[in-house]
């Protein structure tokens, strides 16, 4: 079963439709749904995370980043029909996409000890890149966390750009690492006939 | 209003907030305030737009009204325990205009007729698809979520105890919806096949939304003014 | 003329070192109604993913022998929530979806799911949103979706599993009514009883490969009855002792009394 990349075109297509794999059509929309979904969870047991990466990071590991980046795409756009105040961070789930791409490449949902610290270093990657969307759009008021973390920070006597960063630096950090943790224990529990429907998978857990 | 194409809809909507930002402040921001704010009063919803998704009901201008108030509001809060005067106005103003575009657009469009327009159109099946069979995936997969947490709940998770306690009762949480997510994918997989998706054949428009010659000369010029705008606005 | 045949079938699933099916050899031509029959785990859902050709080519995995199918097949699987489009927002968009994506003109899809949409006795719901609907009625409408793609082979995998007294009855004169038009059927189920007078051949499968193949005097067979397989009454008649052969129905064992 080979894996096709999948090239969505968004202009008026020369062939009428272009022959997708159906496999991604049908895990892209489920991918999206994951993380919109897994917000119930998060409320349970309260803890201060978002998770709207999981999907993202998922699609990410068992099809490649391009199907990262649709799903990325996907669940901003859905996040923005409940609070149009997402849309420009679609350029995070786009970053996380493609950091996701290299760290499924390199194998690091093989275990828990390579998941972590590589979910923390997608965590510093994703503020310094909603640091500058939440400044020069928002003018770091995305949520109120943000804005009290902001305000602390320049009490402190930090930069405002630095501060705008505290702030999301903080949520963010957490909420990756425990995003790929999660993502490597669902690959790992992956029946093995699912897992080999998607051969990036065997490679993102060392397997191959 | 709903009447129009949805393309012509969506072209609103994205050139409010772009004209916000360009415009200088807070002149620009007032007038795409004022303007974006002013289409939320109109009739709301198409009629034949079911929920997939989105709240069903916006017919009232006065709830969407509302609603891109009440979204908006904390943001002015925030801004004005953050910065100064001048600089609340004229970011408040741009982030009104985006809130208030963005919430009449999804009262206003509705996703099957979006997605026709695309089928008829010719654009990528595949992106219409996605599209629509996300909206209606989420709700789904939200409910059976909920239904995960009450069963766990009947099984004493309760939100209490430390980190480590709490992510593992996450993991007992998330574990089982996604995998049995990824597992219908594949029986999702087999139904789409053989429905006919991704043959490589251009799919039939059912319901293609009119087109008229006048709303896209409209999108057209709109899309020129944004350009002219922004070139003026850099130089 | 056969409109499905497979000579010799074996198929592994992918990772797998057991074969899902064994040898099997099968035959249906045009309006000619075969139906599976065996327990769980039995194959029979792999054999129909095969004959609607979505295995190896969606599902992975190998084949060997041979499978000659000689026109369009469409298959309706067990659990309608799972084929729900997705991008439908009526009914009527649901059942029209497969046959949008064959490209046809739209009086021909119009003409094609106004008549699913009456076989399958729906028509009142045309206008209802898929998501309201309840098993049963999403199970038609699934079945209704692949009949508007005019296949000439139609397979269905449980296709009462989620139906009431009333729409399973419905749901076994429409699979007659398409053999009388010259469609070939292919079905597996549970409901062994209805076969009788739907199905003109049943093939018993057991671990992977075909056991018996004959007519549906096959249910009232010892083997058949020993293995829980066998029709209510001829499994009554078995369990009481009495003499073979059995009655199938319920009209023969009548007429046995008499």
């Amino acid at each position: 079963m080979s894996q096709r990349p999948v090239y969505i075109y968004l202009w008026r297509d020369p062939h009428g439709s272009w022959p997708v794999s159906v496999r991604l059509l049908a895990l892209i929309p489920v991918a999206v749904a994951i993380s919109l979904a897994l917000s119930a969870a998060v409320d349970a047991v309260a803890l201060p995370l978002f998770l709207d990466t999981t999907g993202t990071i998922l699609a990410t590991a068992l099809a490649g980043p391009a199907v990262g980046v649709a799903v990325g795409v996907l669940t901003s756009a859905v996040n923005t029909l409940r609070n149009p105040t997402f849309s420009p961070f679609v350029v995070v789930q786009i970053i996380v996409a493609l950091y996701a791409g290299l760290a499924a490449r390199a194998g690091l949902f093989r275990s828990l000890r390579t998941a972590v610290p590589a979910g923390l270093g997608l965590g510093v990657i994703a503020s310094l890149t909603s640091t500058p969307i939440s400044y020069f759009v928002f003018g770091c008021t995305t949520t109120g966390g943000i804005a009290l973390t902001t305000a602390l920070g320049k009490a402190l006597g930090l930069p405002p750009l630095g501060a705008c960063f505290f702030g999301s630096f903080v949520s963010d950090f957490g909420d990756k690492a425990v995003t790929f943790a999660l993502v490597a224990a669902v690959l790992h529990a992956l029946p093995r006939r699912t897992a080999a429907r998607f051969p990036l998978a065997l490679r993102a857990m060392g397997a191959t | 209003m709903s009447a129009l194409h949805p393309f012509s809809l969506l072209a609103i909507a994205a050139a409010l907030p772009a004209f916000a930002w360009i415009l200088p402040a807070p002149g620009g921001g007032l007038a795409t305030t004022l303007i974006a704010m002013g289409l939320t009063l109109t009739p709301g919803a198409s009629p034949g737009s079911t929920s997939a998704g989105l709240t069903p009901g916006w017919r009232s201008g006065l709830v969407t009204f509302r609603t891109a108030l009440v979204i908006a509001a904390p943001f002015w809060l925030f801004l004005r325990l953050l910065h100064d005067g001048p600089t609340t106005v004229a970011m408040g103003l741009r982030i009104t205009t985006m809130v208030a575009s963005c919430v009449w657009l999804v009262a206003v469009l509705s996703p099957d007729r979006l997605v026709e327009a695309m089928v008829a159109r010719g654009w990528s099946l595949a992106v219409a698809y996605l599209f629509a069979a996300t909206l209606s995936a989420v709700p789904v997969l939200k409910a059976r979520a909920r239904r995960i947490v009450e069963a766990q709940r009947c099984r004493g998770l309760s939100p209490r105890g430390s980190v480590a306690n709490r992510l593992r009762a996450l993991r007992a949480l998330a574990l089982p919806l996604v995998l049995s997510a990824l597992h219908e994918v594949d029986e999702r997989t087999l139904a789409l096949e053989t429905r006919g998706l991704g043959m490589g054949v251009r799919r039939t428009p059912l319901a293609a939304p009119l087109d008229r010659t006048a709303e896209r000369v409209a999108r057209w010029t709109l899309l020129l003014l944004c350009l002219t705008a922004l070139i003026r606005r850099l130089a | 003329m056969r409109i499905l045949g497979l000579d010799g079938v074996t198929f592994w699933y992918p990772a797998t070192a057991n074969p899902a099916l064994e040898n099997v050899s099968l035959d249906v031509g045009p309006g000619e109604i075969v139906a599976l029959v065996g327990r769980g785990g039995a194959g029979a859902s792999t054999l129909l993913l095969i004959a609607a050709g979505l295995a190896p080519r969606v599902t992975g995995g190998r084949l060997a022998g041979s499978v000659s199918r000689g026109a369009r097949a469409g298959i309706v699987l067990p659990t309608p929530w799972t084929q729900v489009s997705g991008m439908a927002f009526t009914v009527w968009d649901e059942v029209a979806f497969g046959a949008a994506n064959l490209g046809w003109p739209a009086h021909e899809i119009t003409r094609h799911v106004d008549r699913a949409l009456e076989r399958l006795e729906i028509a009142a719901l045309a206008s209802r949103d898929p998501a309201t609907l309840s098993g049963g009625e999403l199970q038609r409408v699934i079945i209704a979706g692949i009949l508007a793609m005019d296949p000439d082979l139609v397979v269905l995998d449980e296709p009462t599993a989620e139906l009431d007294a009333e729409g399973t009855r419905a749901v076994w004169r429409l699979v007659r009514s398409l053999a009388a038009e010259g469609k070939a059927v292919l079905l597996a189920t549970s409901d062994v009883d209805a076969l009788p007078d739907v199905a003109d051949r049943i093939a018993w499968l057991e671990q992977g490969s075909v056991r018996a193949l004959g007519e549906p005097s096959l249910l009232a067979e010892d083997a058949m009855c020993d293995a829980g397989l066998g029709t209510t009454v001829a499994g009554l008649w078995h369990a009481a002792g009495l003499g073979a052969p059995y009655p199938l129905t319920v009209v023969d064992a009548v007429q046995r009394w008499r």
